[in-house]
């Protein structure tokens, strides 16, 4: 496979390791009221869709940036990738 | 008492160099090294090279600078192993997060014409030579590591890697160069 | 001899070789198998289960009879196509799968025996009784069957893996590759010609028609001259694109050194991983056979392939042939076969009305049998005037082609039926970018395969935004094939549809009436397709018998798809270089050589290579070594590289912030100039990595990790900054490799290290306890000392640049020999660890928590931090078994790592258990065997015997419970 890095261009799968589902990136507020629930929901439950995922790749062996990639679990097409700093920054990943 | 004697990466007291054939590859073990980050907000300091974009290698007059991720580069001093350059650099931008590198990496050099030169990249690392021409640098995957390749010029080619792992790397590029030497 | 006159081989050099230990003689250009023939040898190999003669059958990588080892000692290589084989001079082959002589093979017993050895029978024969298959039938299953066998030596030759980038892969160098290459060539596109064959022209040097009224060599040696002379093309001869994989990443491996006696200093094969822009795909088509009684008798083969052999190699099988064919195309054979002085006994073809060509006869009919057990002597035809025998020694069989469309369905894609064709086309959806051309697309006259290469390449480009034209290209025959379907001969007999697997008619009509009708079904019940050769000759001639069988159409009855690889790829090349003690990198301590001197033993700690003990002459046990260590590092001071631990720069205005949000306890209140050691936890609450985090200035901070997780928890911090908390001024970066540390530990460690620093104060008053600095030693070396111990001694960490690291261990060693200055290794270490009752690994296993740990009130409830909250869950926060220490009531008894704990008297099950022993090992200051371990309400059984139960070796210690700390229990020595 091929990661469309935003800032190096294509850079291939094996430079990067898998995370998994986007969703990382809404971790709960550990000081709020109802926590555990928020946590065990955060640390546990994940979509597994089949179709268009947003995941996090991490570019290990590259510039060491998280990105979000949207991808299509049936094809393994690539339909973009963002630095997940900046959706974070953006609010998060939806 | 004498005074401690440092060692290079390969383990002995000199740098290693050796010529295959065509290409020529060297223990660079003068090359001194400080990263530099940007914190928020800081403007892009003037160290005496402007720091590349992504993918970008740059060079000064006695200092160079590649990009490594979002707002970070490593700067080269070379020749200068035994100086103080994070101090240096501390002094130069300051405001920046600036960290000691020489020590944390073996760089070796590598020299060969332009078509032997592309033909070594493909033993070694996963990466199109349409986008490694020279004043380039990237990090890539290389035998189940990390290494930074440098296009120093056409003909120069820049590997630097682990400390740690030196030997290996060592052991990688030579035998990459040997079999570049076998006619097929 | 049946060479013929002609051919692409150089007969003015003589390369001999030997096939079960007869010497024979071909030339360059010949393959095993065209050599092999020429030398009028048709029966080369046995068949997998039924042991049955088998010959030649094909003239490339879909051959499923002639398997050969090939070499021999540690180069043998079994299971290697004859028909790939490039002969060169002392090739050595032998054939393999029997036992006996070739001719005479004692298990073609198993040939009688076949009614028993039907579809299923793996499954139906072979259930009762039990305790059996163990013992009697897997063992003479596994003799009778299977195939070559290995050499039970490790491989002497080097394989390499490359990388190639490129606009365009063209996959085959026949007529449609040729034009495809040359059409992006000209266009500047970056291309690569990738063929399977070691010379270019595919089909196209197995045929005897003209190209521009020249013979079609003239046409491929341009083009191939034209292509090597371009700087945008590469060509890769012996290379089989095995894979098409994600987003235009292809795998290809060359067989760099296969056709040479040795490799010499060149790697035997290269692994290609290719990523192309676009790609054509031109591999072709296989020919497919029709199946009758006896169809697999040596001297029965393709009709293509026996035109390749006369035309390319010059070489026939026999001297008189005959030809079955429902096709036009066999008749070619017939033509070119008679045009080099091959007798024609005769054309057999079903079709009406069809004539002969040339000056043989035609026989409007069917092959219905077929004699000669160890080569064909004669085929019975049935024709209209009844049956009748004919003499012949070679027979070539045309069913029509299936195109080549293996690497299009490797995404899953399914190819169509073409119901004109009579063939499975490429599938609609196969990857993306792979533009299929001449005869995998249908294409498959001479003329066509030259247009749509053209074609596909100029679509291919389209993609990428190039512009191409196709070239002008020379005019060429596009006969028609006009195929008759004709699937199978209708008979009482076994009629051959997989010859490796011995998959026959009649076992896919037993599969029919036992219900395994879907083509998965089939294939597994049968082993239909399942060999080496993946079925290539087999698998559409299978679903076509199954179709009639059920009497649905061919597309409604199952495709067949393919995955990678294309054809078999060895390990060794898989591996490429990585083997031995290159198997991965390995990487070194800054002492490592000064160890070695000192006669270090090394482990392997993950790929770190560290010193595990230094033996002194006259020591004769490991434990000797390591005890002497420990007490004179607890009596004077020892000294041991700590290097590995991994480290971390964390700057920036909100590196204390972003610490405290890391580690389960607070970071942000750590004063500049001390340590504190930290807890990371995992975010489900689980205790994960422990270290120490020293801050250097207000916005610098070191921490460490464990050697092991030294690389997860950089990309957890990493995920942490970028993903978590973007809006915190951070900034990271590894230095673990930059600093060279080792721990002085032990008494006389201030007293040592007062010796080699600059002028600096390193009393207790100022340097307490969990102190650190950056200072200078050894006259204007920089250094950072940390005072943090391990071993639950007087101790410090100091670190300096790397490359200084062995100066500094000289340097300790030289000024503390009067001190008792001793090396020690990872034992050592770990062994005053446990006597420290400090956690390491095996406590920090991913099923503890802080809690379990005594860490329990480190988990700060005033912040948020990953980990904390789950960290309180109910089950987790419910935990009763915690850190204590073991030691044996007796002290000769043994401490067992993984030993479980129950109280005395309890029965030793699950239901009982109270615990496990996380580390054990020999304490020299105890003077027994010591453990930790976890152990339910540990806290308030101090004194009490619990036993200690490893069942794999029946040992059961009874050991009492102490704290965790079998030293300095109230850590003096760390502050003295």
């Amino acid at each position: 496979m091929l990661i469309p890095h935003p800032l190096l261009g294509l850079r291939d799968a094996q430079e990067f390791t898998y995370l998994g589902d986007a969703a990382l990136l809404n971790r709960p507020d550990g000081m709020a009221e109802g926590a555990e629930a928020a946590f065990a929901e955060y640390v546990y439950l994940r979509d597994n869709p089949a179709g268009l995922h947003r995941e996090l790749w991490f570019h290990e062996q590259g510039d060491r940036s998280w990105l979000v990639v949207t991808r299509d679990t049936t094809t393994h097409q690539i339909l973009g990738a963002e630095l997940a700093r900046d959706v974070k920054l953006k609010g998060g990943a939806a | 008492m004498t005074d401690p004697r440092p060692i290079c990466a390969l383990g002995a007291a000199a740098p290693q160099t050796c010529r295959i054939g065509a290409v020529t590859l060297t223990e660079n073990a003068d090359l001194g090294l400080a990263s530099l980050a940007l914190r928020r907000g800081a403007a892009v300091p003037q160290i005496g090279v402007a720091l590349p974009g992504p993918g970008g290698w740059a060079e000064g007059s006695g200092i160079a600078a590649f990009w490594t991720g979002p707002e970070q580069w490593m700067v080269e001093f070379p020749g200068r192993a035994a100086a103080d350059v994070a101090g240096e650099l501390i002094a130069a931008a300051p405001g920046c997060s600036i960290t000691e590198q020489t020590d944390g990496f073996v760089a070796f050099e590598i020299t060969a014409s332009e078509p032997q030169l592309l033909a070594l990249l493909s033993r070694l690392v996963n990466i199109d030579p349409a986008r490694l021409g020279p004043g380039t640098a990237t990090r890539t995957g290389f035998h189940h590591m990390s290494v930074f390749v440098i296009r120093r010029a056409a003909d120069r080619l820049a590997l630097i890697g682990m400390r740690s792992a030196a030997g290996t790397i060592w052991h990688a590029l030579v035998e990459a160069a040997q079999r570049q030497e076998v006619p097929a | 001899m049946t060479r013929l006159a002609g051919g692409l081989i150089d007969r003015a050099r003589n390369l001999n070789f030997t096939f079960d230990g007869r010497t024979y003689a071909g030339h360059p250009g010949d393959t095993l198998a065209s050599a092999l023939m020429a030398n009028g040898v048709r029966l080369v190999g046995r068949s997998f289960k039924y042991h049955r003669p088998r010959g030649v059958f094909s003239a490339g990588s879909e051959e499923p009879n002639a398997l050969v080892e090939l070499r021999s000692g540690a180069r043998k290589e079994p299971n290697t196509r004859a028909t790939m084989a490039e002969l060169y001079d002392g090739l050595e082959a032998a054939s393999q799968n029997h036992v006996g002589p070739l001719g005479f093979d004692l298990l073609a017993v198993n040939d009688l025996f076949s009614p028993f050895f039907a579809a299923g029978f793996y499954y139906k024969t072979f259930m009762w009784p039990r305790a059996f298959w163990e013992k009697l039938y897997e063992p003479a299953i596994r003799r009778a069957a299977g195939l070559g066998s290995l050499s039970m030596q490790p491989d002497p030759d080097t394989y390499d893996k490359r990388f190639l980038h490129c606009d365009l892969l063209v996959i085959g160098g026949g007529a449609a590759g040729l034009s495809a290459a040359l059409t992006a060539a000209r266009a500047g596109a970056r291309v690569i010609l990738a063929d399977e064959d070691f010379c270019l022209g595919g089909r196209l040097l197995a045929e005897s028609h003209l190209l521009d009224d020249a013979p079609a060599t003239e046409w491929v040696a341009r083009v191939q001259a034209e292509l090597a002379a371009l700087p945008n093309v590469r060509i890769l001869p012996r290379t089989t694109v095995f894979g098409a994989f994600d987003h235009g990443v292809y795998g290809a491996v060359e067989r760099v050194a296969d056709h040479l006696p040795q490799p010499g200093a060149q790697v035997r094969q290269t692994l290609w991983r290719i990523t192309a822009r676009g790609a054509v795909l031109a591999a072709g088509a296989i020919e497919r056979h029709i199946p009758f009684q006896n169809n697999d008798r040596p001297g029965i083969m393709l009709a293509g392939a026996m035109r390749a052999y006369a035309n390319r190699w010059a070489a026939s099988p026999a001297r008189r042939v005959a030809i079955f064919t429902n096709n036009d195309d066999g008749h070619r054979t017939a033509l070119d076969l008679a045009a080099k002085g091959v007798e024609i006994a005769a054309v057999i073809d079903p079709r009406e009305g069809v004539r002969t060509q040339g000056d043989y006869p035609v026989i409007a009919g069917l092959v219905e049998n077929a004699k000669g057990r160890l080569g064909l002597t004669a085929i019975k035809v049935a024709a209209r005037g009844g049956s009748q025998w004919i003499d012949c020694d070679a027979l070539g069989v045309s069913g029509g082609w299936n195109p080549n469309v293996h690497l299009s369905s490797h995404h899953r894609g399914r190819p169509v039926w073409d119901a004109a064709l009579q063939a499975f086309l490429p599938a609609k959806d196969g990857p993306p970018g792979l533009v299929c051309a001449g005869a995998v697309a249908g294409q498959g006259g001479t003329a066509a395969a030259l247009r749509s290469g053209a074609d596909a390449a100029v679509v291919a480009l389209a993609d990428l935004g190039i512009t191409a034209h196709a070239p002008d290209l020379p005019r060429a025959e596009d006969a028609a094939q006009n195929l008759h379907p004709l699937w199978h001969v209708p008979g009482k007999g076994r009629a051959w549809v997989d010859f490796q697997n011995d998959v026959t008619v009649k076992d896919i009509t037993l599969a029919h009436q036992e219900n395994m009708r879907p083509v998965e079904h089939l294939k597994r019940w049968t082993t239909l397709g399942m060999a080496t050769d993946q079925g290539k000759t087999a698998n559409v001639t299978a679903l076509a018998v199954m179709s009639e069988l059920t009497g649905k159409p061919i597309p409604e009855t199952g495709t067949t798809i393919f995955r990678p690889p294309y054809s078999g790829v060895s390990l060794s090349v898989l591996g490429g270089g990585d083997t031995g003690p290159h198997f991965r990198p390995r990487r070194l301590t800054p002492t490592h050589e000064w160890a070695r001197a000192q006669g270090a033993v090394f482990v392997e700690a993950g790929p770190w290579m560290r010193a595990q003990y230094f033996p002194r002459p006259g020591e004769t046990t490991w434990r000797e070594t390591v005890d002497r260590e420990v007490l004179a590092t607890r009596k004077g001071v020892g000294i041991c590289d700590v290097t590995t631990l991994g480290k971390v720069d964390v700057q920036g205005p909100d590196a204390g912030e972003f610490l405290d949000r890391i580690y389960a306890n607070a970071m942000k209140s750590l004063r500049v100039g001390m340590v504190r050691y930290g807890l990371m936890l995992r975010e489900d609450g689980t205790a994960w990595d422990d270290g120490t985090c020293a801050r250097l200035g207000d916005a610098h901070y070191v921490v460490t990790t464990t050697t092991a997780n030294a690389g997860p928890v950089y990309r957890h911090m990493e995920f942490c900054r970028q993903c978590l908390w973007p809006e915190l001024d951070v900034q990271l970066i590894s230095t673990t490799d930059a600093w060279a540390q080792i721990a002085v530990a032990g008494p006389n460690a201030r007293r040592l290290l007062e010796r080699i620093v600059d002028g600096f104060d390193l009393s207790n008053g100022a340097f307490p306890f969990m102190a650190c600095a950056e200072l200078t030693v050894c006259g204007g070396l920089r250094a950072r000392l940390f005072r943090i111990s391990f071993s639950g001694e007087l101790a410090y960490e100091i670190a300096v640049p790397a490359r200084y690291g062995q100066a500094l261990a000289e340097r300790l060693m030289e000024q503390g020999a009067d001190l008792g200055a001793t090396p020690y290794g990872t034992e050592a270490l770990g062994v005053m660890r446990i006597e420290k009752g400090h956690a390491a690994g095996n406590e920090l296993n991913g099923q503890t928590t802080a809690q379990m740990l005594g860490l329990g009130r480190m988990v700060s409830t005033r912040k948020d931090a990953i980990g904390a909250v789950m960290s309180r869950r109910e089950g987790l926060a419910a935990e009763r078994r915690v850190l204590v220490g073991l030691q044996p009531v007796d002290a000769a008894d043994p401490v067992v790592a993984g030993a479980h704990l129950f109280a005395e008297g309890a029965p030793q099950d699950t239901s009982s258990d109270q615990g496990w022993i996380s580390s054990a090992c020999f304490s020299p200051h105890v003077g027994s065997a010591i453990g930790l371990g976890f152990l339910m309400d540990g806290a308030a059984r101090m004194g009490e015997v619990v036993v200690g139960a490893n069942p794999l070796q029946g040992q059961t210690v009874r050991l009492r419970v102490v704290p965790a700390h079998f030293i300095d229990p109230e850590g003096e020595r760390l502050r003295d």
